[in-house]
């Protein structure tokens, strides 16, 4: 399956844990898409700094609409309103750091 | 370059670090340009710093007022009065008879729903007599994200696109939380049912060609439809 890397910056009222961030991706995903959209999608964690608030999402490429839009409907994580801000998309992790 | 637009952000006017935010953020986001929905009796000075908050992050910034009513002869007056001091004129509508006016009016550049009221929302009666666009506000779905609203937003769609309505999607947010970017807001045109092109147009082209158009009007050499001065005539 190929896939592509999107670089997400996470603003909230409270820090957001690498826990919290998943569940809540997870949790949109599901409640928008179903658990069929949540496979086909496929999102997988790779890397999460919870300093710069900054994380880096895989999915499957076929689903860049579907995962934007999950994201875009995320408004709370646990109690603190929180935007999650897609910064750049790539097909390769390297690909992320170019400007 | 494609310019981005969010034509409907609610800033909370006596907090300036939330203003800051918002600006920060929507510079982040990719916007160029947005429009800020104010109180039509906001004092030029208060105007004026709004203003340069966004500036002083690279956004231009298009006034906007939203106009609430209940009957038609208070929205016609109501047009009357605040068409020419603001930049776009949006119409929140609260019934049908209003919505169908609104529609119509050369003078309303943007109709939307009230999220609050859920008996009022576009239909084949409206969209057949618009002449203004039909905006979309995500704000709606982040206050009421269940199933059904996103069908009745995807029923609007539809209709939209049987009469070829223009259609805008803004962020509709009071809070710096309330932001999305411009490829969030094109992805949730898709899921409701645009294009890839459609949902590109409508939070790119069609706000932006609002705006110029607007903008020329408010300028001085604007006389009417198609008219304008480019000269003065003066006798010698």
């Amino acid at each position: 399956m190929s896939r592509r890397y999107l670089q997400i910056t996470i603003r909230s009222k409270s820090s957001v844990t690498e826990e919290q961030f998943s569940q809540a991706l997870n949790a949109s995903i599901i409640r928008y898409f179903g658990e069929i959209g949540l496979s086909r999608i496929a999102p997988k964690l790779i890397r999460f700094d919870s300093r710069k608030s900054n994380a880096v999402v895989a999915f499957a490429k076929d689903h860049t609409v579907e995962m934007q839009a999950a994201l875009a409907f995320i408004s709370q994580v646990g109690e603190s309103e929180t935007v999650m801000l897609p910064l750049k998309t790539s097909g390769t992790i390297k690909g992320l750091g170019k400007s | 370059m494609v310019k981005f637009l969010d034509l409907h952000i609610v800033p909370k006017i006596e907090d300036e670090s939330s203003c800051r935010r918002m600006a920060e953020l929507l510079a982040l986001s990719g916007y160029q340009a947005v429009g800020l929905t104010v109180p039509t009796g906001l004092l030029r000075d208060k105007l004026k710093d709004l203003r340069e908050c966004f500036q002083d992050s690279g956004i231009d910034v298009l006034i906007r007022a939203d106009l609430t009513c209940s009957r038609r002869e208070e929205l016609l007056k109501l047009l009357r009065r605040f068409r020419p001091a603001f930049d776009i004129i949006g119409v929140r509508c609260t019934n049908h008879n209003l919505a169908l006016v609104a529609a119509r009016d050369r003078r309303v550049d943007l109709i939307f729903f009230d999220s609050a009221r859920r008996n009022v929302w576009l239909d084949d009666s409206i969209a057949n007599v618009a002449n203004a666009a039909f905006e979309l506000n995500l704000s709606i779905l982040l206050e009421r994200g269940d199933r059904l609203t996103i069908t009745r937003l995807m029923k609007d769609v539809n209709i939209a696109l049987r009469h070829d309505m223009q259609m805008v999607l803004s962020s509709g947010g009071a809070s710096p939380f309330a932001i999305r970017a411009p490829v969030q807001l094109m992805a949730i045109a898709e899921v409701l049912g645009l294009t890839k092109q459609e949902a590109i147009d409508s939070v790119s082209t069609i706000p932006s060609r609002i705006a110029t158009r607007n903008v020329g009007r408010r300028s001085g050499t604007y006389v009417e439809e198609g008219v304008r001065t480019i000269a003065e005539f003066t006798e010698a």
